[in-house]
């Protein structure tokens, strides 16, 4: 299933609700809002969505991993609609392919639960590992790729772990199967900078030699500038700018991608004489 | 009331200050202690840390993932339960009206004073809204007891307070998952204000929002805190936060502090190794330079290299790094680093 022109994902005129609220207070919310875009077999790359929180990133995501279904639209993965997705044995040959990491590790792994079983099972269910040696090996060599050793994790619980520790462990979970498309909910949001850069390399290694293609949700522009290929902004549900990354983030158009960009903290200090940043808005506010 | 005399009510002159520091703590050693089969096992997460923080102080904690910012800050909150335990050093606070020394108390009265007098916001602390409750019911279990009102008052009080965080208080009415990430973030740190403390501990309060909000947040923060001269303790990765944000700047590695300083002269002038590629790792919007990370992993903390603990990364490491722990020493300006070669000048 290669060509020119064969779809790796194809999001067209996704909106999913939610109702929420009691009897009397029903209110509808629409998470999403007729979203599209299509990343493509032939040319793998790092497709970043930047936005307001609870504009809708993470429901996108969840429905891209097949974990709800849109209200309306379709989704299509290698060129078979998801909701034909439903056999067990079609999920797993989806899930295979698919791979998510997840947003806040700290709600997203089982707190009853040893870390290293997410690993032994994502091993056995989806390669070819099948004795202990085998599974730990495959463990152990993903978990090198971010910094971390299965020596470390093994028989430790979540909450024994740093958040890094968590968010990388989730990342290393993730690579084990050798999925085509990656789907990363805020993968490096607490992570340090140094890790943070090694873990973008990492992505982009997986995009030129492995042509792994990846969905980066994230809050920090800096990093999306210096990864991505191509970029969403959206806002309450809908995309307001999308197109190159360098293009839009030099220069955005719409207002809200403005106001994100002037939003962006620099990691100057100011000079001596010059108010932080911080103190100049609530300055600018009070008059 | 003359508009002069309620300004003065609102924010009365700084009365003569204490001389003593808000916070004081001394050697500090806080390891995870556990028991296998006989086997004991010692991750050495907060290892010797010697730190002040001034009374209407920011001061922030940046480091590598997991070198032990949030055992640390654990243990100053008083919220530490087995196996973590302080095995050595002093924690004293200066609450103006109380002074307290952490770790003589029984730890009942910790508790309280964790309540009373120190808000904390716990890293990934959206999950300690209860799922199954709405979030008004959250505020009145956390916060009703330490605010001494009516209860029809103290739901007022707390609607003041979110209008100030710029929630609705309609959110009050809500469920935990009705609410996005961003929101949650911000109802966690209006519970954890909400009571008026003077000592804020705060660990990674802002990953979870965009910029945007991120930056209305933070203006928040300090603005509750200039409000009631509260001190402030930061842990973030977000470097950028800390430029804006933070007075002075701590940085950790491997259960260690190993340099501090004012903020600005940490980032014009780091002088630790671990530092200097910390700062000079991050990206910019508008730079697409290549960047690498840290060669090598971050040092288990089980079984910490001897000497100085970042000598197998350190692109500088020298034969005495490899067998004697570097001392903090004081630069002047109040720059303190914990580095052999800047100790001998063999760096700048
Ligand atoms: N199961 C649900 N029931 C009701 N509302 C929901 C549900 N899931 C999401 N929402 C709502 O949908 C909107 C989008 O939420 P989502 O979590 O996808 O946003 P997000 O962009 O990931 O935000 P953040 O960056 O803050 O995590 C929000 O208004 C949220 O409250
Ligand atoms: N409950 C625990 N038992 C054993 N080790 C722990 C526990 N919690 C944390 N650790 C270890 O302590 C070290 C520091 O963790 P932490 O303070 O959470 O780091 P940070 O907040 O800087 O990311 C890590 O090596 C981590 O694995
Ligand atoms: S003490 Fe030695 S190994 Fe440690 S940071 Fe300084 S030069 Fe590097
Ligand atoms: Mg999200
Ligand atoms: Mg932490």
């Amino acid at each position: 299933m290669s060509g020119a022109d064969t779809a790796l994902l194809d999001v067209r005129g996704v909106s999913r609700s939610f109702w929420t609220g009691g009897l009397l207070s029903r209110r509808r919310i629409d998470a999403v809002k007729d979203v599209s875009f299509t990343l493509t077999d032939a040319r793998p790359e790092i497709f970043t969505i930047i936005g307001e929180s609870g504009s809708g990133k993470s429901t996108l995501a969840r429905m891209i991993l097949n974990g709800m279904n849109p209200t309306s639209g379709s989704i299509a993965f290698g060129g078979e609609e998801l909701t034909t997705i439903r056999k067990t044995r079609d999920r797993m040959r989806f899930m295979s392919r698919v791979q998510p990491i997840f947003q806040n590790p700290f709600e997203s792994f089982n707190p009853l639960s040893k870390v290293d079983r997410y690993l032994t099972m994502t091993a056995r269910n989806f390669t070819e590992a099948r004795s202990r040696a085998e599974t730990d090996d495959a463990s152990d060599r993903a978990l090198r790729k971010v910094g971390l050793s299965l020596a470390e994790v093994k028989d430790r619980f979540p909450h024994e772990l740093s958040g890094g520790q968590l968010q990388r462990i989730a990342i290393a979970r993730a690579l084990i199967p050798g999925p085509r498309l990656i789907v990363a909910d805020e993968p490096v949001s607490m992570v340090d900078a140094s890790l943070r850069v090694a873990i973008v390399n990492l992505f982009k290694d997986l995009r030129d030699e492995l042509k792994v293609s990846i969905i980066y949700i994230t809050h920090d522009l800096a990093t999306a500038y210096y990864i991505s290929d191509r970029i969403i902004i959206m806002r309450k549900g809908e995309v307001v700018e999308s197109g190159d990354a360098r293009a839009v983030l030099d220069n955005p158009q719409h207002p809200y991608s403005i106001l994100l960009k002037d939003s962006v903290l620099s990691p100057d200090v100011p000079d001596d004489d010059e108010p932080k940043t911080i103190e100049r808005d609530r300055a600018a506010r009070s008059h | 009331m003359t508009l002069h005399q309620l300004n003065n009510h609102l924010n009365p002159a700084p009365e003569a200050l204490p001389a003593s520091p808000a916070l004081r703590v001394d050697g500090l050693k806080a390891y995870y202690q556990t028991r296998w089969f006989g086997i004991t096992r010692e991750v050495r997460a907060v290892d010797d840390i010697t730190l002040r923080i001034e009374h209407d102080e920011i001061y922030g904690i940046a480091g590598e993932s997991s070198s032990g910012k949030s055992s640390l800050i654990k243990t100053i909150a008083g919220a530490i339960r087995p196996p973590l335990n302080v095995v050595g050093g002093t924690v004293n606070f200066d609450f103006g009206t109380r002074k307290v020394d952490l770790y003589t108390l029984k730890p009942e009265e910790r508790t309280a004073i964790r309540w009373k007098h120190l808000a904390y916001i716990m890293q990934g602390s959206m999950s300690v809204l209860n799922p199954l409750r709405r979030v008004r019911q959250s505020f009145i279990d956390f916060a009703f007891r330490h605010m001494g009102m009516p209860m029809p008052a103290f739901l007022k009080a707390v609607e003041d307070h979110l209008l100030r965080l710029h929630l609705q208080p309609g959110v009050l009415d809500s469920y935990p998952h009705e609410l996005s990430g961003g929101m949650r973030q911000r109802v966690v740190i209006a519970l954890a204000t909400v009571c008026r403390p003077g000592f804020i501990i705060a660990d990674e309060p802002t990953t979870a929002l965009d910029v945007v909000v991120q930056k209305s947040v933070l203006t928040m923060i300090r603005e509750v805190q200039r409000e009631m001269r509260a001190s402030i303790l930061f842990v973030t990765h977000d470097m950028a936060v800390h430029a804006n944000l933070t007075d002075r700047l701590g940085i950790m590695y491997a259960g260690r502090l190993v340099e501090e300083g004012r903020t600005r002269d940490l980032f014009r002038n780091p002088r630790h190794p671990y530092t200097l590629h910390l700062i000079r790792s991050l990206p910019r919007i508008g730079d697409a330079e290549p960047r690498q990370g840290l060669e090598g992993t971050p040092p288990n903390l089980a079984d910490p290299p001897p000497g100085c603990r970042f000598h197998p990364r350190c692109p500088i490491a020298m034969d005495v790094c490899r067998v004697m722990v570097p001392p903090m020493q004081a630069l002047g300006g109040g720059h303190r680093v914990a580095c052999h070669a800047v100790t001998e000048g063999t760096v700048q």
